[in-house]
């Protein structure tokens, strides 16, 4: 078994993220809060609760460095948390939004974030001393839909995007005076800020979930219409590869090496995908049992209820020949899983991962163990 | 059960399990605003393709699918007259006590006797394969109950007949 941890934390969680330590966790329980969990000796215990928004938190990310938290949300807004004492102080950034922010990614450096939003537009933030805020440059126009998601590259400045007009891009995000010229070395021919270097054409659907691998030479990203892309190269002459999965569409995907991606979804269970050695990528196996039962003619839900206030009252019998129904999908998680996260410091293999859902768990997850996976770390 | 009901509505359950894949999604057209895009319909992209599966001219169900809202409408058989009024009463009773089904449209789609609305907060509460049952159960016993209703509208005049002609014996 994979899963060495299982928490219901909340009904539904729409994200997570981990504190540097790994000791800490903060989720979005479905609504305008964030909390914050600590493990206490076996027992979750909630430390934290941030308000400070009004509408559904959409993404969540902290730093490992400078221990930040990031919150983006759908009311438009965004906010760095600072731990000050025991308390955690909002610094309102200036987005400039007018739709709401649907994903959210400090820079592996730190000093920068991205927030991608319903108002196809990516806000790149930086924080301004003088003011003490932070304020973002806009990419505008570039996108046709919602950006869905945003990653970045491990030099800082390209940052990958993923929109639900199906399309995933790379833009070069270099900020004057935030971006010092040693730090880009090669990538100096970067030079302008919004500036699109590769739009990749290759789903017919929308486009979620895009991760850069460690060493930011291949990029992932999938699409609704259950595929997932590996792109290699990414320049003037990508090389791209679809690799079509059997099941419901994927919502988000997680580097664990250079050669192996683990992709979460609708479907809920993991899904392992990995490079050969010629660099062929392909579906592997999942990740922890998958139930396969038939969830059988009982009906106990509210609507079955609802239901038989309407029909029931005994009069058609238990009929044998109704068509069967619907299987349960997954195992750990019993609805859809919308967000990965490593578990481990960076620059080593991630041997661990967490995923959450719809369901409200947090499942930690590990590779030890998996020998037909470490092949492949 | 005939065979071709069940063909039917094996086809219904898979097209439902692909197409439920609903996602949290604000508008993008409106501000702060969280509308099923399904019926708004204001950015084409956000719209997947709709799917009919008919089982003959006067059966058919149209799933239409966005990214955070999907929308199934049905078309009942109806053989007759009395077939025809007895679905349209029977489906305005349902209509309206819309609330209590929380998946039903108070109004159904032009050219159809019945619609239910599923929205990504359907699927964050209930169970997505509980959602796929009822929609099925409920078309497997909408034509058991309008049969039924059928034959006992049609028992019920016989013997109003007899009891009416009676007197002229």
């Amino acid at each position: 078994m994979a899963a060495i941890s299982v928490h219901q934390f909340a009904p539904c969680i729409t994200c997570h993220a981990w504190s540097p330590d790994k000791s800490m966790v903060a989720f979005c329980p479905n609504n305008n809060e964030v909390h914050i969990y600590k493990l206490f000796e076996d027992k979750w215990e909630k430390v934290h609760t941030l308000q400070k928004h009004d509408q559904i938190i959409s993404g969540i990310d902290w730093s490992t460095r400078t221990n930040r938290i990031v919150t983006a949300s759908q009311d438009r807004n965004s906010y760095v948390w600072n731990l000050e004492g025991s308390e955690w102080v909002p610094t309102l950034v200036i987005l400039r939004l007018n739709r709401a922010a649907l994903c959210v990614q400090w820079s592996p450096k730190e000093n920068k974030f991205a927030v991608g939003s319903g108002a196809k537009t990516v806000c790149v933030c930086y924080y301004e001393q003088e003011n003490n805020w932070w304020v973002s440059k806009l990419i505008r126009k570039r996108h046709d839909s919602s950006v869905t998601s945003v990653s970045w590259h491990p030099n800082n400045i390209l940052l990958a995007t993923t929109s639900t007009d199906g399309k995933c891009r790379v833009f070069s995000t270099l900020i004057k005076g935030v971006d010092s010229k040693e730090s880009n070395g090669s990538t100096s021919s970067y030079s302008k800020f919004g500036e699109l270097i590769i739009q990749l054409d290759l789903s017919l659907s929308w486009a979620f979930g895009v991760k850069w691998s460690p060493s930011g030479n291949t990029l992932a990203y999938v699409g609704h219409n259950s595929m997932i892309y590996f792109v290699d190269d990414v320049g003037p002459s990508p090389l791209a590869q679809n690799v079509a999965c059997r099941d419901l569409p994927l919502r988000d995907v997680l580097f664990v090496s250079e050669r192996m991606v683990i992709g979460v979804g609708f479907d809920c269970t993991p899904m392992v995908f990995a490079a050969d050695d010629r660099g062929i990528w392909s579906f592997v196996r999942y990740l922890g049992e998958k139930k396969e039962t038939s969830s059988g003619s009982k009906y106990g839900s509210q609507f079955s209820e609802a239901f038989g206030k309407f029909y029931g009252q005994s009069k058609h019998g238990m009929n044998n020949d109704s068509v069967e129904s619907s299987k349960i999908r997954g195992g750990v998680h019993e609805n859809c899983i919308n967000c990965i996260m490593p578990l481990g410091e960076c620059g080593t293999l991630i041997r661990r991962f967490s995923t959450s859902g719809l369901d409200g768990r947090v499942v930690i997850w590990d590779l030890e163990g998996q020998q037909d996976l470490l092949d492949y770390m | 059960m005939a065979s071709t009901l069940r063909l039917y509505l094996t086809c219904i359950r898979n097209t439902l399990e692909a197409a439920m894949c609903l996602q949290n999604f604000p508008c993008q057209e409106v501000e702060r605003h969280n509308k099923p895009e399904v019926e708004l319909k204001t950015s084409p992209e956000l719209l997947l393709n709709p799917v009919l599966i008919c089982r003959n001219e006067a059966e058919k169900c149209l799933i239409e699918t966005s990214i955070n809202s999907l929308r199934i409408s049905l078309k009942v058989k109806q053989a007759d007259e009395l077939e025809n009024i007895l679905t349209k009463k029977f489906l305005r009773f349902l209509s309206m006590r819309a609330e209590a089904f929380q998946v039903l449209r108070r109004k159904p789609v032009q050219g159809y006797d019945i619609s239910f609305l599923i929205t990504n907060y359907h699927c964050e509460e209930m169970q997505k394969h509980k959602l796929i049952d009822f929609i099925v159960q409920f078309m497997e016993d909408i034509d058991k109950e309008i049969s039924e209703l059928k034959m006992s509208a049609n028992t019920r005049g016989r013997l109003v007949a007899t009891e009416f002609l009676k007197q002229f014996i």
